[in-house]
C-alpha cells in the first residue's frame, strides 16, 4: 500500500515535471519557414525575434517584410521567436549565426548589445539590425547594417493630424483642443514618438494641449484602455495616439466605447477589425507606420545584388518613403479632404528640409520637460 | 488636482470596472482558501478561461454560450488542478504555477492554431456581454452616472460577493467547507469526505475565476490577447488576505486596488512623474499588508 502511493506520487510529480517541460518548451516554440531556394545564389536569412510575433504591429511589420523577400527574392527565410524571456536572446543569436544562415537580421536597442557581443566572433555572418543605430567606433562591426526610423517623423504628421482634427467640426470631435498620447515606457524611442506628436501638433495649432500617459509595457491593452479612456473622459481628449504596441489596442477599444478617435500605429491597425468590428475600424482615422518590413526588405535586396555597404547604418524617415500616415479607406472617408491636403503639404515641407523635426533621441531631459510643458 | 478626478463620475465608473476581474479572482481565492487548499492557479485559469469565452462566443455567436464556455473551462482548469493535488498528492503550490505557465503558452498555442495570429484575436468576430442602463438609478444625478451602465458581469461579481457569503455562512456546504479548511481531522471524524469538499470549493473557484476570465475579454475589452490578465490573479489573492477571506472585506480590499488602479491611469495624465504613479498601486498592497499584519497581531 505504501509502495502504491510512493509510486503514485512518483508518477504525479513526473507528470507535473513534464507538463512544466512542455510549457517552456512551448515558449521557445519556432516556427520554421522553408521556401524556395533555387534563385537568388541561396541566399539564406533569419530574423531572431527578440518577443513573439502576433502584436499587429512592430514585429508583424518586420514579419511581412521577411516573407515578401522569401516570395519576390527567393532566397530562404527563417523566422526565430526567442520570447520574451531576455536571457535567451543572447543564446539565441548565437545559435543561428552557428547555423548557416547568410544574413541574420534582429531588431530593438534592446538586441544592440547581444549583437555587439556576437557579430565580432562570425566574421563571416552578416547582420542587419533594425530600429537602433549602431555605434561603429565602438568595434569592428564590418558586418552589421543598421536601420534606424525616423518615428518622430511620422508621429509629426499624427500630431498634425490630431490637432487638425481635434478642433473640427468632424462628428466625434468636441470642440476642445486637447489630444491625447499614450506610449508604452518613458523611453528614448517612445519618447521621440511624443516629441515628433507635440511638435506636429503644435505647428498647426500653437495653443493646442497635449495629455500623455505610459502604460509601463507594451502587453498589458487593458490598462491601455483605462489610461485612454481617462484622457477621454477626464482630459476631454478626442483623440488618441498610442504608441505602445499591443497595450496600444486597448485605446481602439476605449475609442469605440467612449465615441472618440484614434490614431494606430507601426502597421495598418484598421485591418485588424475591418473584417469583426467596423464600429472600432471607424475610429482609427489612419496609423503612423514606418514601413519597417519594407525598409528589411530593401536592404536584403540590396545584399543580394551585392550592393549594400555593410559596416554602415542608415536613418530613414519621410525622405525615404518609409514614414507615413497610411492612407487607406478609412483615412479617405473620415478625414477631410482638406486635412489630408494638409498633410502631404506638411510632408512634402519635411521632406525637402523646410520642417525639422526634433528627436527624443539624445535630447537633454530639461529640453524634453519644456517642450511638454509648453503643450500643458 | 486629485480632488477634480475623485470629484469626477467617471472615475469612480472606472474603479467600479478596473475592481470587477480584481473581485471575481478574490472570491475565487476565499472559497478555496476556505476550504483549506491554496489556488495560486487563479491566474492561468483566469487566462484560459478568457480565450475559451472569445473563441465560443465567436463560434456560436452567443453571449450566453461564451461565458458559459468560460466557467466551464474554469472548471475544469480548476478539476485539473484538484486532481493532482488532492488525489495524486501534489505540492498545490507547485501545480498551480505549473498550471500558469501552462495557461500563459498553452491559450497563445490554442490561439495560433485557431486564428493563426500569436498575440490577439483582433481576426475572430467575438462577442461582448452586454451593459445594463439600471431603469429608475440611470436617472439619478451622479450615483446613476456611477453605478448605471456597466458590463452586466460587473453587476455579477459584486452579486457574488452576497452569493458567496450566502453559501458559506448559510448553508451546509458552506459549513462543510470552513471546517475543512479549519480541521480536516475533525471533518474526517465525523465520516465526511473532505476529498469531496475540497473538489467542490475548487470548482466553485474555477467558477468565480471562469467569470472573471470571461469580463476581462467580453466586456473590459472585446478580444483576447496574451497574457492579459497581467497579475490579476495575484493581486486578487492579496485583497482575499488583506480582506482577511470575508466576503465583505475582500471586497472592500478588491475596491482599494481597483481605485489605487484606475487613480494611477487618472493621474498620469495630469503629468505626474510617470514612475511614482505607476508605484501607487503596488505601494497600496504594501501599506494594505501592513495594516492587516498589525491588526492580526492585535487581535491575538
Amino acid at each position: 500500500m505504501k509502495e502504491m502511493k510512493s509510486i503514485k506520487r512518483a508518477v504525479s510529480i513526473a507528470v507535473v515535471m513534464a507538463v512544466l517541460v512542455l510549457t517552456f518548451a512551448g515558449c521557445q516554440s519556432k516556427k520554421e519557414e522553408k521556401g524556395g531556394s533555387e534563385a537568388a545564389g541561396d541566399m539564406k536569412v533569419a530574423f531572431v525575434c527578440n518577443g513573439t510575433l502576433g502584436d499587429k504591429s512592430f514585429f508583424d511589420s518586420a514579419a511581412e517584410g521577411i516573407y515578401r523577400m522569401e516570395k519576390e527574392l527567393g532566397v530562404e527565410i527563417k523566422i526565430i521567436e526567442a520570447g520574451f524571456d531576455k536571457t535567451k536572446w543572447q543564446p539565441a543569436l548565437e545559435d543561428t549565426s552557428d547555423s548557416d544562415y547568410d544574413v541574420i537580421i534582429v531588431g530593438t536597442w534592446e538586441m544592440q548589445e547581444p549583437l555587439e557581443a556576437v557579430a565580432p566572433l562570425y566574421p563571416d555572418k552578416k547582420y542587419i539590425i533594425f530600429d537602433t543605430e549602431m555605434d561603429y567606433s565602438s568595434g569592428d562591426y564590418d558586418n552589421v547594417f543598421s536601420i534606424s526610423y525616423k518615428y518622430n517623423e511620422e508621429s509629426f504628421l499624427a500630431g498634425a493630424l490630431a490637432a487638425m482634427v481635434t478642433t473640427s467640426d468632424m462628428p466625434l470631435a468636441n470642440g476642445e483642443s486637447t489630444i491625447g498620447f499614450i506610449g508604452g515606457i518613458d523611453s528614448p524611442v517612445i519618447n521621440d514618438y511624443l516629441v515628433g506628436y507635440v511638435e506636429g501638433a503644435k505647428y498647426v495649432n500653437e495653443n493646442i494641449k497635449v495629455v500623455y500617459s505610459y502604460v509601463g509595457d507594451f502587453s498589458n491593452s487593458t490598462k491601455g484602455k483605462e489610461m485612454a479612456m481617462a484622457q477621454f473622459d477626464n482630459n476631454e481628449a478626442d483623440i488618441v495616439f498610442a504608441a505602445a504596441g499591443q497595450a496600444g489596442l486597448g485605446a481602439i477599444d476605449a475609442a469605440k466605447e467612449s465615441q472618440k478617435y484614434v490614431i494606430g500605429v507601426d502597421g495598418d491597425q484598421a485591418l485588424i477589425f475591418e473584417d469583426t468590428d467596423t464600429e472600432k475600424a471607424n475610429k482609427i482615422l489612419t496609423s503612423a507606420v514606418s514601413n519597417v518590413g519594407n525598409s528589411l526588405f530593401t536592404a536584403v535586396e540590396s545584399a543580394v545584388k551585392g550592393e549594400l555597404e555593410w559596416g554602415t547604418g542608415v536613418s530613414t524617415g519621410i525622405a525615404d518613403g518609409t514614414a507615413e500616415l497610411v492612407d487607406n479607406k478609412y483615412y479617405q472617408e473620415l478625414v477631410k479632404e482638406e486635412f489630408r491636403d494638409q498633410i502631404v503639404e506638411i510632408t512634402e515641407k519635411i521632406k525637402n528640409g523646410e520642417i525639422q523635426v526634433s528627436s527624443a533621441i539624445g535630447m537633454e531631459k530639461d529640453e524634453l520637460d519644456k517642450l511638454l510643458d509648453s503643450v500643458q | 488636482m486629485i480632488f477634480d478626478i475623485i470629484s469626477s463620475t467617471s472615475f469612480w465608473y472606472a474603479v467600479l470596472r478596473v475592481s470587477t476581474p480584481i473581485l471575481f479572482a478574490a472570491l475565487a481565492a476565499i472559497v478555496s482558501n476556505k476550504a483549506g487548499v491554496v489556488n495560486i492557479a487563479i491566474e492561468g485559469t483566469m487566462l484560459i478561461s478568457s480565450l475559451t469565452g472569445v473563441l465560443f462566443s465567436a463560434w456560436t455567436q452567443s453571449v450566453f454560450i461564451g461565458v458559459s464556455a468560460a466557467v466551464a473551462a474554469g472548471v475544469l482548469t480548476a478539476l485539473i488542478l484538484a486532481y493532482f493535488s488532492l488525489n495524486l498528492k501534489t505540492d498545490i503550490t507547485l501545480t498551480g504555477i505549473a498550471l500558469n505557465l501552462f495557461a500563459s503558452g498553452g491559450t497563445i498555442f490554442l490561439l495560433y492554431l485557431v486564428t493563426g495570429d500569436k498575440g490577439m484575436s483582433g481576426s475572430l468576430k467575438s462577442l461582448v456581454v452586454p451593459s445594463w442602463d439600471i431603469p429608475v438609478i440611470k436617472n439619478i444625478p451622479v450615483i446613476g452616472e456611477i453605478i448605471s451602465g456597466h458590463n452586466l458581469l460587473t453587476y455579477l461579481a459584486f452579486v457574488s460577493v452576497i452569493v458567496v457569503s450566502v453559501l458559506l455562512y448559510r448553508f451546509p456546504i458552506g459549513l462543510r467547507i470552513r471546517a475543512v479548511g479549519e480541521d480536516e481531522g475533525a471533518v474526517a471524524s465525523v465520516g465526511l469526505n473532505v476529498t469531496r469538499i475540497q473538489y467542490i470549493a475548487l470548482m466553485l473557484s474555477g467558477v468565480l475565476s471562469g467569470l472573471g476570465g470571461a469580463f476581462m475579454s467580453m466586456g473590459y475589452v472585446s478580444w483576447f490577447s496574451k497574457d492579459m490578465i497581467a497579475g490579476r490573479g495575484f493581486i486578487a489573492l492579496a485583497a482575499e488576505a488583506m480582506g482577511r477571506g470575508t466576503p465583505v472585506g475582500t471586497m472592500t480590499a478588491a475596491m482599494v486596488f481597483g481605485f489605487a488602479d484606475a487613480l494611477s491611469n487618472y493621474l498620469q495624465a495630469l503629468q505626474i512623474s510617470a514612475e511614482l504613479v505607476m508605484m501607487i498601486p503596488y505601494i497600496t498592497t504594501i501599506i494594505g499588508l501592513f495594516i492587516y499584519s498589525t491588526k492580526k497581531k492585535n487581535n491575538k
